[in-house]
C-alpha cells in the first residue's frame, strides 16, 4: 500500500476555520455596496479589521473583557438612536448586522458564534439581493453558499476532532496553539492534505448543488400573491439628481460620466424601434435662476391614483400589431419612468404600484424612487417625435385635480390653477431685452415653429460648441444669459435651456425634458441597452399650426427631428447601433437574469414547462424518425443484391466488432484496471485486485454441496493469485472467468 | 493495519469470528446498507420506504445547526411565497440543495464503512483492560470522518462515546481504543450501541443500530492476604501424588503445543509425524500440593461483601499456587474435584469463580466428600465482620 496521506491536525484546522470566517464575514458585508445604505464606516472596520485579525489571531485575546460586556448594549443603544434619528428600519437593520458581523469577526468564536456569523452574512446577502435585484447576487451567494459549506464542513471536523472538549480562549498569555498562525506554512500543509480526487468530486458536487438549486427554483410552484415585497418598503432611494423635479446645470452631464446601465428593453418586433431614440422621463418647465424645476402647476396635474394598480391604460389606441416593450429600469435611477411616446397599456411586474400620471403630458411617476430593478411591461407605444393629442381618454380615479380638456397642449388658454403656461420667464427687464433682441436677431418667420426651431438651433450651434465641461462667463446676470451671451462651450442642459429661453420669448410655448437618448443593440440578449451616459436634455416646442408638441434637440450634433420621416430600415438600424462589446456580453447576462430569474412567474414557469416538454418531445419523434430511417437504409441495403462488395463490407463490419471485443478482452480492459487500480490502490496489481474481488464474491455465496470441491479449488487459484507469487500463477484469465461463472451460476457443478 | 484475507472472512462468514460468549475477542463486522444488500428485489422502494418509516434503531435527528438552517429556509420560503420574489426563491432553492447535498454526503460517508467489537478476554475486576472497535472503510475513493460510537457496558448508566477523530482513508482499518474497568466480578456485557455521525455539515444527527454486543466473563479481583507461617504450609508428611506434568524425570504424555510451552520440550519427531507442534510431559515430582474447596453455602457466607472476598482471596490463592506449581485440584461445592494441570484448568476454575454465587444447600457430592478428606485442602471461613480466612487442614493458614 502507499504511503498515507497527510491530515490536517487540531490548530490547523481552527487557523482554517478562522480564516474562513473572516472571508465570509468580508463576502457578505460587501454585500452591502449593492444597497443604498449608509455604512461606510463599518464596512471600512470590516474591510481592514477582519484582515488583521486574521493575519493575527492574538489581537483578539488584546480585547479587554469589559468591551465584550459592553457590546451588546452598545449595538442595541446604536440601533435604537440610528432607527430614532434616520426613522428607516431597513437601514437601521442593515447597520446593526453589520456591527455584529465586525464583532463576531475579530473577536474568538465557538460554534455557536460561528453560527451566529453565517446566519448574520445570509441575512445581509439575501437583504441585499433582495433590495437590488443585482446580477451580483447570483454570485455572492453561490460564493457564500460554498465558503459556508466548508466552514461547517471544518466546524463539524473539529467538533469530531475535539469529540466536546472545545479550546476555550481567554487569556492573552496563554493563547491556543492554533493562534501562532503561519499562513505559508498552512497553505502548504492544505497543499500536501488535498486530495485532487476528492477536491473533484467535491467541486463537482456542489456545480450539482447549483445545478439542483436551479433546478428547484425552475420546479418550485409559484402563485400569483402580487404582493409588495415589505422589504422595499423599509427602505427610501433618492433618484439621480438628473431626473428628478429640480435640475441645475451640470447635473444631468454628472449622470454622463457613469457608463453603467440604467434601462434594458426588450423589443418583441425590433422593426419598430425607431431611429431616432428619445426615452422621455420627465417635463421640465420652469426655470430660475439656473435651475429647471417642474412647476407646482405641473406638479398638480400629475394625478395620483387613489389606488395601487398594476395596469395602466394610455391614451394610444390598441391595434394589433403593437409591439410589446419590456422595460427594466434599474434601482435608484428615478422615479419618472423612461418612455417614448403614449401607450396603449402598462403593466407593473412587481404588483401593483402607487403612480401618478399626466394624459398629455405622457408622464408616468412612481409613488418613490424604486431601490431595485424595476420592471414593466408597455403594449401600444408610440414612437413618433410630435407628441399629438391622446387619441382616447381613459378614465382615471385621480386624487388631484384633473386638467380640462388639453388646456396646456394649445398653449393659448391656460389657468394658472389648471395647468403650467410653458411661456413664463422668470428674468429681469435686461435679460428679457437681451432674449427678445437675440430672437429678432434670428428672423424666423412667425407661426411656423419649425423654421423657428431650426434657426435657433443653428443660432446656438453657430455660437457654441459642444463640451462636457462648462464654463460660465463671470457677471451678476442670470447664468444662462450669460452663457448665451459668450461663446463658451456648454453641455445638453445649457442648449436645451437656451433654446426654451428663446422660444418663449419667441411666443412658442416650450419645455425642457430630461430622459435618455439613444441607445445600443445588445447583439447578445437582443435588446436595447441604454446607458447612464446616455443621458440627454432636450426641447419640446408647441406647434401651433399642427396643434402638437414637437421634439427639439438643439444640443450640436443631434439628429434633425423630422415628425414624418421615413423609418429607417430595421436591418440597417440595428446593425448601426448594435453593440458586440465583451460589456456587451456582460450586460447580456443581466438581461438574461432580469428575463429568467428575476421576472420568473407563474406563467413563464408553465411557459417553461410546455417548452421542455415539446424539447423532449421533438426529440424522442427525432431519435424515432432516425431509427426507422436506419432500419429502412438496412433493409433497402440487404434487399439489393448481394456482390463482392458488399460481402467485403459486411466481413469488415464483422472484424471491426470482433476486434473491438478482442480489444476490450485483451488490452483496454487491463489497461483500465491498471489505471484504475493506479489511482486507487497505490500501484497494486489488478490482477491481485480483481482476484480479491472475486474471492469474497465466491464467498458470500452458499456453495453447492455437490461443487463443494471445486469450489475450494477456485477459492485456492484465487487466494493464490491474490496472496502467493506470481511465478505460480495460474491462468488469470480463464480463473476469473470460472469464477464470474460461479458467482453467475452459483447451482452449477460446472465451475 | 489494512485488512487481511483472514479479517476478511469474518466479515463474510458470520460464525468464524466467534469463540463463545464468554471468551471475549472479536465479534462479526456490521456493515452500514447491509440491510438493503440482503433484498435482492425492489432495493430502491426498500431503500425509499427507510426514508419514511426508518428501521428500529435508525433515527434521524435535528441538531441546533439543522434547526437553524430549517427555521431559516422556513422564513425565507413564508417570505417568498408571500412576496412571489424570485431571489427569496433562489435563496430558498439553496438551501434545499443545501439540506440534499449535506444527505448525499452523509450517505457517502456512512456507505461500505464495516466495524466490530474486541474484547479481548480475561478480565479481572477492578483492572483496567484494553478494548476496541475496529472500524473499516471499505470505500474505493472517498475517505471517512466525523462518526462516533455509543459504548455501554453493564452496570454503568453513562454511555461511552468512541469518536473517529481523524480522517479514515479508503480501503484503511483504525482501532477506537478505551479502557474497560470492570468493577465486580461475573458476566459483563459490552455494546456498540449505535454508530453517529453528523457529518458533513452537522444539520442532522444520523443514528445507525448496531447490534454488537460482547459477553464477557470477569474474573474474581486479585486480593492482597496475610500467609501465616503455619507449619501447615510445610508439613513433611502431607504429601500429595498425582499424575500431573511437572519437571520430574519421567515422560508422562505428549500434548499438542500452546503458547508459552517451552521450545525444548517440543517433540520434533511427534510433531513431524503429525504435523503439528508437540511438546513432552513430564510426570511432577513428588512435592507438596494443595487442593482449594470453595463452598457457596448461603448459611456459610451471610454477608455478599464477604462472598465476593472469599472468591477473590480464592482466584488468588488457586493462581499464586498454580505459578508455583502446586496446585493440584479445586473443588466447588459437591461437585467432583477438578485436577488442574495446565493453565486452561485454571481458567475454567477462574471462570466458574467468577459466576458463582452463594446457594442456599450445595449437594455434596460423594468424590467431593472425599475430596474433603484429602491432605492439604485449603477450605474458606469467614474471619471477623468482615474477613476471610483460608484454613488449610483445619489450620489457620492466610486471611484477607
Amino acid at each position: 500500500m502507499g504511503q498515507k496521506r497527510p491530515q490536517l491536525n487540531l490548530s490547523e484546522l481552527h487557523q482554517l476555520k478562522w480564516l474562513l470566517g473572516g472571508a465570509l464575514a468580508m463576502l457578505s458585508a460587501w454585500s452591502v455596496l449593492y444597497v443604498e445604505v449608509e455604512s461606510w464606516l463599518w464596512l471600512g472596520l470590516i474591510t481592514v479589521g477582519v484582515p488583521l485579525v486574521i493575519r493575527w489571531p492574538t489581537l483578539t485575546l488584546r480585547i479587554p473583557r469589559w468591551v465584550h460586556r459592553l457590546a451588546f448594549p452598545l449595538f442595541a443603544a446604536l440601533f435604537a438612536g440610528d432607527y430614532y434619528f434616520g426613522k428607516e428600519v431597513m437601514p437601521a437593520l442593515v447597520r446593526l448586522s453589520l456591527m455584529l458581523l465586525f464583532y463576531r469577526a475579530v473577536t474568538p468564536r465557538l460554534r455557536r458564534d460561528d453560527l451566529q456569523l453565517i446566519v448574520l452574512g445570509l441575512f445581509l446577502v439575501v437583504v441585499s439581493g433582495v433590495l437590488s435585484v443585482s446580477l451580483a447576487f447570483a454570485f455572492q451567494i453561490v460564493a457564500f453558499t460554498g465558503c459556508t459549506l466548508v466552514l461547517l464542513l471544518v466546524m463539524n471536523l473539529i467538533e469530531a476532532a475535539e469529540s466536546g472538549h472545545p479550546v476555550v480562549m481567554d487569556s492573552l498569555q496563554t493563547p491556543p496553539v492554533w493562534m501562532q498562525l503561519e499562513w505559508l506554512r498552512l497553505g502548504r500543509r492544505l497543499r500536501e492534505v488535498a486530495d485532487w480526487r476528492v477536491a473533484t468530486l467535491g467541486v463537482g458536487l456542489f456545480g450539482g448543488v447549483v445545478g439542483l438549486s436551479a433546478l428547484l427554483f425552475f420546479a418550485l410552484p409559484r402563485f400569483e400573491f402580487t404582493n409588495n415585497l415589505f422589504l422595499d418598503n423599509l427602505i427610501t432611494q433618492k433618484s439621480k439628481t438628473g431626473f428628478s423635479e429640480n435640475v441645475s446645470f451640470g447635473d444631468v452631464t454628472d449622470i454622463q460620466q457613469d457608463t453603467s446601465v440604467a434601462l434594458s428593453v426588450d423589443v418583441s418586433d425590433p422593426s419598430q424601434i425607431p431611429a431616432q431614440l428619445y426615452w422621455r422621463m420627465l417635463v421640465l418647465d420652469e426655470y430660475a435662476k439656473g435651475t429647471f424645476s417642474t412647476s407646482d402647476q405641473l406638479k398638480r396635474q400629475l394625478r395620483d391614483q387613489r389606488q395601487p394598480a398594476q395596469l395602466i391604460t394610455g391614451g394610444a389606441r390598441p391595434s394589433g400589431g403593437d409591439s410589446v416593450w419590456i422595460f427594466y429600469l434599474e434601482g435608484g435611477t428615478s422615479r419618472y419612468l423612461p418612455l417614448l411616446g403614449d401607450f396603449s397599456q402598462l403593466k407593473f411586474n412587481d404588483g401593483p404600484q402607487e403612480y401618478a400620471i399626466h394624459d398629455t403630458l405622457r408622464l408616468l411617476r412612481l409613488g418613490k424612487t424604486p431601490a431595485k430593478m424595476f420592471a414593466y411591461r408597455v403594449e401600444g407605444m408610440r414612437t413618433a417625435s410630435a407628441l399629438g393629442a391622446p387619441e382616447i381618454s381613459p378614465p382615471r380615479d385621480g386624487a388631484g385635480k384633473s386638467n380640462k380638456g388639453g388646456s396646456e397642449a394649445t398653449g393659448v388658454e391656460r389657468d394658472a390653477l389648471t395647468g403650467p403656461s410653458f411661456l413664463e420667464i422668470k428674468l429681469d427687464s435686461a435679460e428679457r431685452a437681451r432674449l427678445d433682441a437675440w430672437v429678432t436677431a434670428l428672423n424666423a418667420p412667425s407661426d411656423d415653429a419649425g423654421a423657428f426651431a431650426r434657426l435657433a438651433t443653428q443660432w446656438l450651434a453657430k455660437g457654441h460648441k459642444y463640451s462636457m465641461r462648462m464654463t460660465l462667463p463671470g457677471g451678476k446676470e442670470d447664468p444662462l444669459v450669460r452663457w448665451m451671451n459668450s461663446d463658451s462651450p456648454g453641455h445638453c442642459e445649457l442648449f436645451a435651456g437656451a433654446f426654451t429661453l428663446l422660444a418663449r420669448s419667441a411666443g412658442y410655448p416650450a419645455r425642457m425634458v430630461t430622459g435618455f437618448r439613444g441607445g445600443s443593440w445588445n447583439t447578445t440578449s437582443r435588446n436595447l441597452t441604454i446607458r447612464n451616459s446616455d443621458a440627454h436634455a432636450w426641447c419640446e416646442l408647441f406647434d401651433a399650426k399642427k396643434q402638437t408638441w414637437l421634439r427639439v434637440d438643439p444640443t450640436p450634433g443631434a439628429p434633425e427631428a423630422v415628425p414624418d420621416a421615413k423609418q429607417e430600415n430595421p436591418a440597417v438600424l440595428l446593425a448601426r447601433i448594435s453593440d458586440r462589446s465583451w460589456s456587451a456580453k456582460f450586460d447580456g447576462l443581466r438581461v438574461f437574469w432580469y428575463r429568467r430569474i428575476v421576472d420568473f412567474d407563474q406563467k413563464a414557469q408553465a411557459e417553461l414547462a410546455r417548452s421542455a416538454k415539446v424539447a423532449i418531445e421533438n426529440r424522442a419523434q427525432q431519435i424515432k424518425q432516425s431509427i426507422h430511417r436506419l432500419l429502412k437504409e438496412v433493409g433497402e441495403w440487404m434487399q439489393q443484391p448481394w456482390d463482392l462488395r458488399r460481402l467485403l463490407a459486411i466481413a469488415a463490419v464483422v472484424a471491426g466488432g470482433a476486434g473491438a471485443v478482442l480489444g476490450w478482452r485483451y488490452w483496454l480492459r487491463d489497461g483500465l484496471r491498471r489505471w484504475r487500480s493506479s489511482l486507487t490502490h497505490a500501484g497494486l496489481d489488478p490482477v491481485r485486485r480483481e482476484a480479491g474481488h472475486w474471492l469474497r464474491r465466491l464467498k458470500s455465496l452458499q456453495p453447492p454441496e455437490a461443487g463443494v470441491f471445486e469450489c475450494l479449488t477456485l477459492q485456492a487459484e484465487l487466494e493464490r493469485l491474490r496472496y502467493g507469487p506470481k511465478i505460480g500463477w495460474p491462468d488469470a484469465r480463464e480463473v476469473f472467468r470460472r469464477a464470474r461463472h460461479a458467482c453467475r451460476y452459483p447451482h452449477s457443478r460446472s465451475i | 493495519m489494512p485488512l487481511s484475507a483472514g479479517n476478511f472472512d469474518s466479515v463474510l462468514s458470520p460464525s468464524s469470528a466467534e469463540h463463545g460468549p464468554a471468551m471475549g475477542g472479536y465479534t462479526d463486522w456490521q456493515t452500514t446498507g447491509r440491510k438493503f444488500r440482503g433484498i435482492k428485489r425492489r432495493r430502491w422502494r426498500a431503500i425509499l420506504w427507510s426514508l419514511v418509516y426508518p428501521y428500529r434503531g435508525d433515527r434521524l435527528m435535528l441538531t441546533v445547526s439543522g434547526a437553524v438552517v430549517v427555521a431559516v429556509a422556513l422564513s425565507i420560503g413564508v417570505a417568498a411565497y408571500n412576496t412571489s420574489n424570485n431571489i427569496l426563491f433562489i435563496a430558498l432553492s439553496l438551501l434545499l440543495a443545501c439540506l440534499v447535498f449535506s444527505g448525499m454526503l452523509s450517505w457517502l460517508n456512512l456507505r461500505s464503512l464495516t466495524w466490530r467489537l474486541s474484547v479481548q478476554a480475561p478480565l479481572r475486576a477492578g483492572k483496567d483492560h484494553p478494548a476496541a472497535i475496529e472500524l473499516h472503510n471499505g470505500k474505493r475513493l472517498l475517505p471517512c470522518y466525523g462518526v462516533w460510537f455509543d459504548v455501554a457496558t453493564q452496570g454503568e448508566k453513562k454511555h461511552l462515546r468512541l469518536a473517529l477523530r481523524e480522517r479514515l482513508d479508503p480501503q484503511a482499518t483504525t482501532a477506537l481504543e478505551w479502557t474497560l474497568r470492570p468493577e465486580t466480578r461475573g458476566r459483563l456485557r459490552v455494546e456498540v450501541n449505535r454508530a453517529v455521525s453528523l457529518f458533513p455539515f452537522g444539520f442532522l444527527k444520523k443514528i445507525l443500530s448496531s447490534q454488537l454486543k460482547r459477553d464477557v466473563l470477569v474474573w474474581p479481583a486479585p486480593v492482597a492476604y496475610q500467609r501465616f507461617p503455619a507449619t501447615a504450609w510445610t508439613q513433611p508428611g502431607q504429601v500429595e501424588r498425582s499424575l500431573r506434568a511437572g519437571m520430574g524425570g519421567d515422560l508422562l504424555a505428549l500434548r499438542g503445543y500452546v503458547r508459552g510451552d517451552s521450545q525444548r520440550q517440543i517433540h520434533w519427531k511427534a510433531s513431524a509425524r503429525l504435523g503439528r507442534l508437540m511438546v513432552r510431559q513430564y510426570s511432577a515430582e513428588t512435592q507438596t500440593g494443595y487442593v482449594l474447596w470453595v463452598r457457596t453455602a448461603a448459611e456459610d457466607w451471610p454477608r455478599p461483601d464477604q462472598f465476593e472476598l472469599m472468591c477473590s482471596l480464592a482466584a488468588t490463592l488457586a493462581e499464586d499456587f498454580f505459578r508455583a506449581g502446586r496446585l493440584v485440584a479445586v473443588v466447588i461445592d459437591g461437585e467432583p474435584p477438578m485436577s488442574v494441570r495446565r493453565r486452561h484448568d485454571l481458567d475454567l476454575f477462574l471462570d466458574r469463580l467468577a459466576l458463582v454465587e452463594p446457594c442456599a444447600a450445595p449437594v455434596i457430592h460423594h468424590a467431593a466428600s472425599t475430596s474433603s478428606r484429602r491432605a492439604n485442602l485449603l477450605t474458606f471461613t469467614p474471619d471477623g465482620s468482615r474477613g476471610v480466612a483460608a484454613y488449610l487442614d483445619g489450620t489457620k493458614a492466610a486471611t484477607a
